[in-house]
């Protein structure tokens, strides 16, 4: 079970007024979606600090996966930022022990290549919310693998 | 201990407690206020000692809590000041018994208590006592401030006393255990003599003389006391009391670093001076008594010698210490269930470091644990507190969306299913204030800007969430202002049952309390913008009408004329004179006028999947005086683009901007401004009224036309007749004017243009005599002014195609009459009349020929003329004109008389109907359809001299036909008068139909 974002990305340069907002939200199943949005919107806060703790920091080799974000009971959220600060998140089932860091590092990069593909599209315009068929179904099929 | 106080933070461990309390009847709002002055004692300095007091004042505390006084010190109530009113002496000892009872309850930790009598007087006011202090009124107690800080001295003595007395108490042999009152039953039946336990006791104690030499000033003391606790007690597991030493180890580091306060709010400090002057200063004493080196300090307490410094900060930790020290002291004190308020207020006292730190990663974990910190049972009010300290922290740390998140909680809480009363109210506030951290806002203005991005379901639910709260609260109008908002701004996310629904509570509500443009400003002073419907429906162009075409008013020209700019010196410039700012402001080309109808198109767009009811649509205009008129109307479901026209009457004239539009739709009235549509296309708002006109209605005799006439210049006809005329007939056309407006008429102009002019008129086609209906102006309202106009049809037959091919070759034999020699336009008859084949009908038809012209009526009249402006009516006339007699061949005889002679003529009726013909001096000749006869008629000779030059020089002089064409025309005028032959038709007798004259000559 997982919930996805595509935050703001860097088009809005103030950095006080960074809304990020959803891109893309998929969830399974999708009845309690509103709660993946709750859980997902305040992960953000952590996304945001994260990210701008990593600015001040590491300067060259920026690692994009921001590791768990925060455990709660239930599920365990997941980041990751492009860089041009797209956010994705992940949220995963605590009692889904077989994704290890690693798996979802892997999750994150696909996500990621198949996000770069919906740039490329020269009809997407960036910052609204993705449409794409193909991002669609990699999403489906990364679901249906962790479920 | 079960109420934890969420609002500590470090600082507060150098605090000492003091209780304020009313006894017996107080007015609350009197206690208040002693309290507030009371309060404002919160740092004393003590005499001598150059040392500050802090006191933290409750006027409510639990006494269970108080009961941890041992283990941290400034959870004890050491001084009391009970508040009391006491009118006559009689009632003073029960008053004065009443304020013993209070003081019992705190009675073990107590050092110290005052109480403040107000209203008695007399004989036992006199007495002075230091523990009781008298005051005639609430209003006359100018010296309340004085005695607190005379009584928080006297508690500084006592906590100094035993400050010292503890301290030099472990040269003793026994020190007492120290306890929690949750340990007391545990260490029942322990061996007192054991090292371990003597160990527990040094340690406790020394924490214990940590916290009072924390809380008298001496903040090196305390940390020495603190390290050494930490080391005695850690050798002996006690960890409860290892973590309360660490924890005071902590907020000694913390008061030395941050002297500012870790609260947030300066609310416990005075301002002094200079933050760091004054941190110096407060740390100086204890280092005067304690420090290694008190040599380092000069007489006013201001060291010179850095070494001073390295000496003070060695016991001190370090900011990162701080925090590793805090996780460990948590992590100690959550291995006791019983310790669960101590844990969190710990969490809560770290968080608030850390948010000083900025370290907000580090400060989300403290909160992510507090968050399961159980406290047992919490009643909903605590739990209530709870979320909304969570909240705050998170806002201070910076995570404004898991603020809100907490706040929303909260504010969920305070209406839970379980509280008897749910607070509507508070919960209404709450969730009010997480609308910054869903980065909404509640001005629709800061979604007008291109598509909403952001998180739509969750900023939704929380609409609705204020929505039912507010109608709970009984706000209806705040409950349609939200509701709009929703709707309003949430459009595009809402799913087709969800707008149902919304408009349907909206409905709902709106019929007990219409929603308006008013601004809702609410109790704490937040106020809500009125939301327009600017998207039901939504409006995607805008354009202003031009007046009908008969109603338009024109300029008269001026000298100059309208085009010339007044800018330019020069009549002619290559250089062409951008007005931009006439584009920017959008002037739009064609005028209104003043007390006319005027229309505005509005395209309109329903996204709603069911019928949209608007109702009072009208047009919001700034300017000139206007009255709207409103409309009501209904969009199908999902309607396309749907042109919508709003009139309205301006009242004065000057120029009118059309800034909007006001609709009412599901009772909620909105004043849309175009401004703030977005996507709309307008060609401009802005029009010239002018001053008002007469307005005519033209009536004609004649039937309307069917065809209608295309005028030359792109005007348009107001009306059109059309008639069917024989050739050479007259007829007279009476055209009827009303004055429908409501100024007066006062000059009318009456001219006439020919629309296609291939065909060749004798004579005047319409005439008509202006005097009668000109006298009869000024023609006031609803008034009728008549003109007769008649209509003349004398045209040229011959030299029709087909008519030719028609001739028969019995040709042209014309005598007598010089003039008509050269000519080869006689009129032919057609071989066959009526031919019954399709062809020859066609044929026929094509012989009718058509007049078309266009009468132009100017009139004026009112302000408008004295402006210079007029109206013109437009009446097409379009005739038909059928042949009616031709003259087939043209031969003169002379007569009996020399001056005259005989003029024979082959007279052709090609009309159905039979005719009679005449000429002067003669009598008729009847014709039947398509006969032909010949007439003779007695005519006086031309004279010569009359007549233009001889034949030869008319065929030199050919090639200027014009001038040939005049003539000709001279000479038939002159024939025709001679003549005076005149037809009728006997069957349209009755009809009145006047024959007139005609002759083809030349």
């Amino acid at each position: 079970m997982m919930t996805m974002l595509g935050g703001e990305p860097f088009l809005l340069v103030s950095k006080q007024e960074q809304q990020n907002y959803p891109l893309y939200i998929r969830s399974v199943p999708s009845d309690s979606e509103l709660k993946f949005h709750y859980t997902v919107h305040t992960s953000l806060d952590v996304v945001e600090e994260k990210v701008s703790a990593v600015g001040k920091v590491i300067v060259d080799q920026r690692e994009l996966y921001l590791g768990l974000l925060y455990p709660t009971e239930d599920y365990k959220v997941y980041g990751y930022v492009t860089n041009s600060k797209v956010k994705f998140v992940i949220v995963v089932d605590s009692s889904n022990t077989s994704l290890r860091d690693n798996e979802i590092r892997s999750m994150f990069r696909k996500l990621h290549n198949s996000f770069t593909d919906v740039m490329c599209n020269p009809f997407y315009n960036p910052g609204d919310p993705i449409q794409s068929k193909v991002f669609d179904s990699m999403v489906s099929s990364m679901m249906v693998q962790t479920c | 201990m079960s109420v934890p106080d969420y609002m500590q933070c470090a600082e507060d461990h150098q605090t000492v407690l003091v209780v304020v309390q009313p006894v017996g009847m107080v007015p609350e709002d009197h206690f208040f206020r002693i309290y507030k002055r009371i309060i404002s004692v919160n740092q004393v300095s003590i005499r001598d000692s150059q040392r500050l007091l802090y006191i933290r004042y409750r006027h409510h505390y639990p006494p269970e809590n108080n009961d941890w006084g041992d283990f941290q010190t400034h959870r004890k109530v050491v001084g009391l000041i009970a508040v009391t009113t006491c009118s006559s002496a009689k009632e003073w000892p029960q008053t004065f018994d009443r304020f013993h009872g209070q003081r019992e309850v705190f009675g073990a930790t107590l050092y110290d208590s005052r109480l403040l009598v107000f209203g008695l007087q007399g004989e036992i006011a006199e007495q002075s006592r230091t523990d009781v202090a008298f005051y005639p009124s609430f209003d006359r107690c100018e010296d309340v401030e004085k005695r607190v800080e005379d009584f928080v001295e006297s508690i500084f003595i006592v906590l100094e006393s035993k400050r010292l007395d503890r301290a030099t108490d472990k040269s003793g042999d026994k020190i007492p255990l120290l306890c929690v009152p949750f340990e007391k039953k545990d260490f029942v039946g322990l061996d007192t003599d054991s090292r371990h336990y003597k160990k527990r006791c040094q340690g406790r104690m020394r924490k214990h003389v940590g916290d009072l030499c924390l809380q008298a000033g001496m903040l090196q003391d305390a940390l020495v006391h603190y390290h050494m606790a930490v080391e005695l007690l850690r050798s002996v597991n006690d960890f409860l009391w290892l973590g309360a030493a660490l924890e005071g180890l902590c907020s000694a580091s913390v008061i030395y670093h941050y002297p500012g306060g870790t609260a947030g709010k300066s609310s416990g400090r005075k301002p002094s001076i200079s933050q760091a002057a004054d941190a110096g200063k407060r740390h100086r004493p204890g280092a005067q008594e304690v420090l290694i080196d008190p040599g380092a300090l000069t007489t006013n307490g201001i060291s010179a010698d850095t070494s001073s410094e390295i000496g003070r900060t060695k016991n001190c930790l370090s900011p990162e210490d701080i925090i590793e020290k805090y996780k460990e002291a948590i992590s100690y004190y959550g291995k006791y269930k019983n310790a669960g308020v101590i844990e969190l207020e710990a969490c809560v006292k770290a968080v608030r470091v850390l948010a000083i730190q900025k370290r907000a990663m580090e400060a989300s974990e403290f909160l992510q644990n507090a968050v399961y910190i159980n406290l047992g049972q919490l009643s909903e009010e605590e739990k209530i507190q709870r979320y909304s300290i969570l909240s705050e922290l998170y806002e201070l740390i910076g995570f404004h969306r898991k603020s809100a998140f907490f706040k929303r909680v909260a504010a969920m809480q305070c209406v839970a299913p379980t509280i008897s009363e749910p607070g509507w109210r508070a919960c209404y506030k709450l969730l009010l204030e997480t609308l910054p951290g869903y980065s909404l806002s509640l001005d629709p203005k800061d979604f007008c800007k291109g598509t909403h991005r952001g998180w739509a379901a969750v900023q939704m639910r929380l609409l609705h969430e204020l929505v039912y709260a507010s109608r709970r609260m009984g706000n209806p109008g705040l409950s349609v202002r939200h509701l709009s908002f929703l709707l309003q701004t949430m459009l595009d996310f809402l799913s087709d049952q969800e707008k149902k629904e919304v408009t349907q509570s909206l409905e709902n509500y709106t019929s007990k309390c219409p929603g308006g443009m008013e601004i809702i400003t609410l109790p704490d002073g937040l106020k809500l913008p009125p939301v327009p419907f600017t998207k039901l429906p939504i409006v995607k162009s805008v354009k202003l009408l031009n007046l009908p075409v008969s109603l338009r008013p024109h300029k008269v020209k001026g000298l100059l004329g309208q085009n010339v700019t007044t800018k330019s010196p020069f009549i002619y410039s290559p250089i062409i004179m951008h007005s931009r700012g006439e584009e920017r402001c959008k002037k739009i080309d064609f005028q209104w006028v003043q007390g006319d109808v005027c229309e505005v198109q509005l395209m309109v767009y329903n996204p709603m999947p069911f019928e949209l009811r608007v109702e009072n649509m009208g047009l919001l205009t700034s300017g000139v005086e206007f009255e709207s008129l409103p409309a009501a109307l209904s969009l199908p479901a999902e309607s396309g683009l749907y042109p919508v026209t709003l009139v309205g009457v301006p009242r004065t004239a000057g120029s009118i901007t059309v800034n909007g539009y006001h609709t009412s739709v599901f009772g909620v009235t909105s004043d849309c401004l175009l401004d703030n549509l977005p996507g709309l296309k307008t060609s401009g708002c802005a029009v010239e009224v002018v001053p008002a006109l007469p307005r005519l209605q033209l009536s004609t005799s004649l039937p309307r036309s069917a065809h209608s006439l295309m005028p030359p210049s792109g005007e348009e006809l107001s009306n059109s007749v059309s008639v069917q005329l024989f050739n050479g007939e007259t007829q007279q056309l009476f055209i009827t004017l009303e004055n429908i407006g409501t100024e007066l008429l006062e000059t009318l102009e009456v001219t006439y243009k020919m629309v296609n002019t291939k065909e060749k008129i004798f004579g005047e086609f319409l005439s008509w005599d202006l005097q009668g209906p000109l006298s009869q102006l000024p023609l006031k309202p609803s008034q009728t002014v008549t003109i007769a106009v008649d209509i003349r049809v004398k045209l040229d037959f011959s030299g029709q195609e087909n008519l030719l091919q028609d001739l028969n070759d019995d040709g042209i034999s014309i005598t007598g009459l010089p003039i008509s020699s050269p000519l080869r336009q006689v009129l032919k008859p057609r071989a066959e009349n009526k031919p019954i084949s399709a062809e020859a009908n066609k044929t026929e038809y094509n012989h009718i020929k058509t007049l078309e012209a266009i009468l132009h009526f100017k009139y004026s009249g009112g302000l408008g003329q004295m402006q210079g402006y007029y109206r013109e009516l437009l009446l097409g006339v379009h005739v038909d004109v059928e042949p009616s007699v031709f003259f087939t061949r043209v031969s003169a005889l002379p007569a009996t008389s020399t001056r005259q002679c005989h003029l024979l003529l082959d007279v052709f009726n090609s009309t159905e109907h039979e005719l009679t013909v005449s000429a002067r001096n003669n009598q008729d000749v009847v014709l039947h359809a398509s006969e032909c006869q010949r007439m003779a008629i007695q005519v006086d000779k031309l004279d010569v001299d009359s007549l233009p030059e001889p034949d030869e020089e008319t065929l030199r002089f050919a090639s200027p036909r014009q001038l040939e064409e005049e003539r000709q025309q001279v000479q038939g005028y002159q024939v025709n008068s001679k003549l005076g032959i005149t037809w009728s038709i006997i069957s349209f007798h009755l009809q009145n139909r006047t024959s007139v004259s005609f002759f083809v000559t030349l």
